[in-house]
């Protein structure tokens, strides 16, 4: 045996992923205007980009809109979705933190919801699929943090869609 | 080659800081290839086949990201001989929780890549498997017993 081990992937990568939690951070805070962005060519958004990552905010605005009414129209669904409607949420929250000037739209999104918890589940499923496609569209638009945050999004995204299967 | 500085190594060009991140997924894949020798020899014969899908999709991936790395003059990362299991895998359930620390490690490395990634097509080729490797994980985590079974942030550290 050698000293490698699969156990060690992810603790070899801890280097590398605490530094991508610094860059994320790190864009937060040029966001919020805590700091400069000078220096982090890699993290700088044109102005194109930034009507991007509104879109994106948009988009995922819409489905945590839509996770909250299919909870509203049925008991069942908000218990089932109950996890996947928080992490939507904290995905939400992440994308305006990188998106400079966004701000989430919590009216957005379809205006009702079918009844039974087989619909609830169909309608949810496709929002979910199509947050997803439209982000895992946009991250190789963006370089750095960014692309790294829109990418684990989608993915994020694909498992939870598959959850509602 | 992405933008930033470049690293001369034993290999036959400079190092890019995509390079290096394919390097470090290059890696992942190698593991993750070894690893689901392990998961499938642990399922009963019925339940192998997600582990062989899986397998085939990481052997693909390896094979991928070699091919690239040296078409860009850089000499891919090789397997090791062996790895050293984190725990020890005696059950099915033990079996998907390998799987999932190996899909972890897999998206681990490719949200690197792309943080890395200076060619438009790396990303985009980034972000699939990255996807991949979450749907995988997220049926290896009800298979294990884990909770929740999404994530909302793969790859990315605190996820």
């Amino acid at each position: 045996m050698s000293d490698s081990s699969p156990g060690a992937v992810p603790a070899g990568a801890f280097s590398r992923r605490a530094l991508l939690a610094a860059a994320v951070a790190g864009t937060a805070a040029v966001a919020a205007g805590c700091t400069s962005s000078d220096g982090d060519t890699a993290d700088a958004v044109t102005p194109a980009q930034v009507d991007r990552l509104a879109e994106q905010v948009a988009v995922q605005a819409a489905l945590v809109a839509a996770y909250d009414r299919a909870s509203a129209g049925s008991a069942e669904v908000a218990t089932e979705v109950a996890v996947l409607a928080a992490q939507a949420r904290a995905q939400l929250e992440r994308l305006v933190a990188a998106a400079p000037g966004a701000a989430a739209d919590p009216t957005a999104g379809p205006s009702s919801a079918p009844g039974d918890p087989a619909g609830v589940r169909a309608l949810l499923r496709a929002e979910v699929g199509r947050a997803a496609a439209a982000h895992a569209a946009a991250c190789p638009d963006f370089t750095g943090a960014r692309a790294a945050l829109l990418g684990s999004i989608a993915a994020g995204l694909r498992g939870a869609e598959g959850r509602l299967a | 080659m992405a933008d930033g500085e470049s690293t001369p190594t034993s290999g036959r060009t400079a190092v890019g800081p995509e390079e290096a991140a394919l390097q470090d997924a290059l890696a992942a894949a190698h593991v993750a290839v070894w690893g689901y020798g392990v998961v499938g020899a642990a399922l009963p014969g019925t339940d192998r086949e997600p582990a062989d899908v899986a397998l085939a999709a990481h052997r693909d991936v390896r094979d991928e990201v070699a091919g690239l790395l040296d078409a860009r003059g850089v000499d891919p990362v090789p397997a090791e001989a062996a790895y050293a299991l984190p725990f020890p895998v005696l059950s099915p359930v033990d079996a998907a929780a390998l799987a999932v620390t190996l899909e972890d490690g897999v998206a681990a490395a490719w949200a690197w890549v792309l943080d890395q990634a200076g060619e438009r097509s790396t990303r985009a080729w980034a972000v699939v498997v990255l996807a991949d490797a979450e749907v995988r994980a997220v049926a290896w985590r009800a298979a294990a017993g884990l909770t929740p079974v999404t994530t909302a942030f793969p790859g990315l550290p605190g996820s």
